[in-house]
């Protein structure tokens, strides 16, 4: 009879190199475990927006990790964030993709829960002797915090807190909700998901890698003028650089590529936008108000799973070791109507499944899944930039927008994450 | 129901509708449209799903229909390089006429992709088309086409050929 061979200790320190990574980050079961206990479990993780649940009961479900969870809001008009699972026998309590409820009932044996999570009652209670209700109510994230709308939770109750992890990078959120005329961005025009067959983490990497553009995107750039051609070309002249903003936020900054405004937005001028550079003038004053026209929403992989995409938010959400799903939806920027109805177009037209650009990065990635199964050459090479890149006046290392800054950014953080003790 | 030639003249223009999406044959597609086609898949299975509110997997005017084409075309759209094998079943077709004279057809489809792109899986696409057709001299063209699949809410793969 043979015994199985005890199964090494997983040396992230080996894995996770300052300059390549190994394959086996992408494949192995029991890593993707260790990430949704390390990464998304014990750390911050985006779960929605307040936008989305405006009204005491409205809720929206979720993953966190793999964890299946509900965004409600409660009568005291804070959001809470509820295991969705019965806590009899482990029903998921609620089935649908968002809604409005006055209670949460469990369709197994009638369990019944408020939408605080509270368990209000149990059918046939006299099958129960010392029963105590409130020891049975929904788990909820013992950690729940919003940064200007965005909803982050934590299944850890303890842990830095929101403000810590989010660090400097609250900068690049300010930068898009400010677009709106009253400092607000509203995510109302539902989700795409969009299925990717490769493992999670290459969704963050291809999110902020400028390196791609010309190459995987090269039909489009034959096809059709987009604010994006200016970072294929001469490499000299391609002025837009990338930030790793630290605890694993890293950013394309467009920008400094952009000479006048609304260049993000595929060009935009005279009545379409007048009532919009009125309101943003009268805010913030008429320099203020030109360089965020000039400059436009950011672009930031806030870790692990929030993508503030210029004018899309999306969520990276892990399925398995080589599966995730991607979802978008519209950034619309409350106060300026005129905007958004062009927000969903491009939303369409750089986003999800049938969209012209994201197709052809999840099959790039689906590719890339395929040939990390080659182990004879087991690593990555993340090593572009290093002679080039500079630290800034605020500590974060910035470097040309072709450079795997970004990327060495996500692993050196991830390294932290998955050896802390 | 349309009268007996009107509603043949629907149904052969859908299953050459049906033919020319399944091998790839985009300019012969694009052909079909008239000048102020719109193309629409909804991201949802609402029927009050409302394009101007709510996000859509595409909603295409002529100019964005173009646009899909030509990527298709320039042997670069690598979600589509090579393009995937496919054969649809059009079925349950019912034809009317519209008050503005337009002919409207509702169907049902089933269709086989090989995505060969990448992992060769065979995806299964299922849902309710609606076509309105208008006669541009001699032909039938395609001035809407509106797809419901069944599974238009959840995690789609890509959908970047014509469906």
């Amino acid at each position: 009879m043979s015994s199985l061979a005890p199964i090494p200790a997983i040396d992230y320190k080996t894995l996770v190199q300052d300059d390549r990574v190994h394959a086996s980050l992408y494949t192995d079961p029991r890593i993707f475990d260790d990430e949704m206990e390390r990464i998304f479990r014990r750390g911050w993780v985006f779960v929605g927006h307040d936008s989305e649940i405006p009204g005491t009961g409205d809720f929206v479900t979720r993953r966190i990790g793999t964890e299946p969870v509900i965004m409600v809001r409660g009568v005291d008009g804070d959001v809470a964030v509820l295991v969705n699972r019965c806590m009899h026998r482990g029903t998921m309590v609620c089935p649908a993709d968002r809604g409005h409820v006055r209670t949460f009932t469990c369709p197994y044996h009638g369990w019944t829960y408020d939408v605080s999570g509270a368990l209000l009652g149990v059918p046939y209670p006299g099958g129960y002797g010392a029963f105590d209700k409130s020891a049975h109510g929904l788990t909820r994230a013992p950690r729940v915090s919003s940064y200007r709308g965005f909803v982050f939770a934590s299944l850890s109750p303890t842990g830095i807190p929101l403000s810590e992890h989010l660090g400097l990078a609250t900068r690049l959120i300010d930068r898009s909700c400010d677009l709106s005329p009253v400092g607000e961005i509203e995510l109302t025009a539902g989700w795409v998901k969009h299925r990717c067959a490769a493992n999670w983490k290459a969704l963050p990497e291809n999110d902020s890698d400028g390196y791609h553009l010309g190459f995987v995107h090269r039909s489009l750039f034959m096809t059709v003028r987009s604010q994006y051609q200016r970072v294929v070309g001469d490499e000299k002249a391609i002025k837009a650089v990338v930030r790793d903003w630290g605890n694993g936020h890293m950013e394309i900054d467009w920008s400094p590529g952009y000479q006048g405004p609304f260049e993000w937005l595929g060009g935009a001028s005279g009545p379409a936008v007048a009532d919009f550079t009125a309101a943003l003038e009268r805010r913030d004053g008429p320099e203020l108000a030109r360089r965020r026209m000039r400059e436009g929403p950011a672009h930031v992989l806030i870790f692990p799973n929030l993508f503030v995409g210029e004018t899309n938010i999306a969520i990276v959400e892990p399925v398995s070791v080589e599966e995730c799903v991607h979802w978008h939806t519209p950034m619309f920027l409350k106060g300026a109507p005129e905007l958004n109805s062009r927000l969903l177009r491009m939303a369409e037209a750089g986003m999800g499944p049938a969209s012209f650009l994201m197709p052809d990065d999840l099959i790039i990635a689906a590719r890339n899944q395929l040939g990390l199964h080659a182990r004879t050459a087991p690593w990555l090479e993340l090593g572009r930039g290093l002679n080039r890149e500079r630290v800034d006046a605020d500590g974060r290392t910035v470097s040309h927008v072709t450079d795997e800054t970004t990327n060495r950014a996500l692993w050196r953080h991830y390294r932290t994450v998955m050896t802390e003790a | 129901m349309l009268p007996d030639a009107d509603h043949r003249a629907v149904v052969e223009f859908i299953y050459r509708e049906a033919r020319l999406a399944d091998e790839a044959r985009y300019a012969e597609w694009l052909g079909l449209w008239t000048d102020d086609g719109v193309y629409w898949v909804p991201a949802s299975t609402d029927p009050a799903a409302d394009p101007d509110k709510h996000i859509s997997h595409i909603y295409d005017n002529r100019g964005r229909i173009e646009t899909r084409v030509k990527l298709l075309q320039t042997g670069y759209r690598h979600s589509q390089e090579p393009a995937s094998h496919m054969r649809r079943l059009v079925s349950n077709i019912e034809t009317a006429q519209a008050d503005n004279g337009e002919l409207v057809a509702e169907s049902n489809f089933v269709l086989a992709e090989l995505a060969i792109q990448a992992k060769r899986e065979l995806h299964w696409w299922v849902g309710r088309t609606t076509h309105r057709l208008r006669r541009v001299g001699a032909e039938l063209k395609m001035c809407r086409k509106k797809v419901v699949l069944v599974n238009a809410a959840e995690p789609l793969p890509n959908l970047s050929f014509l469906i």
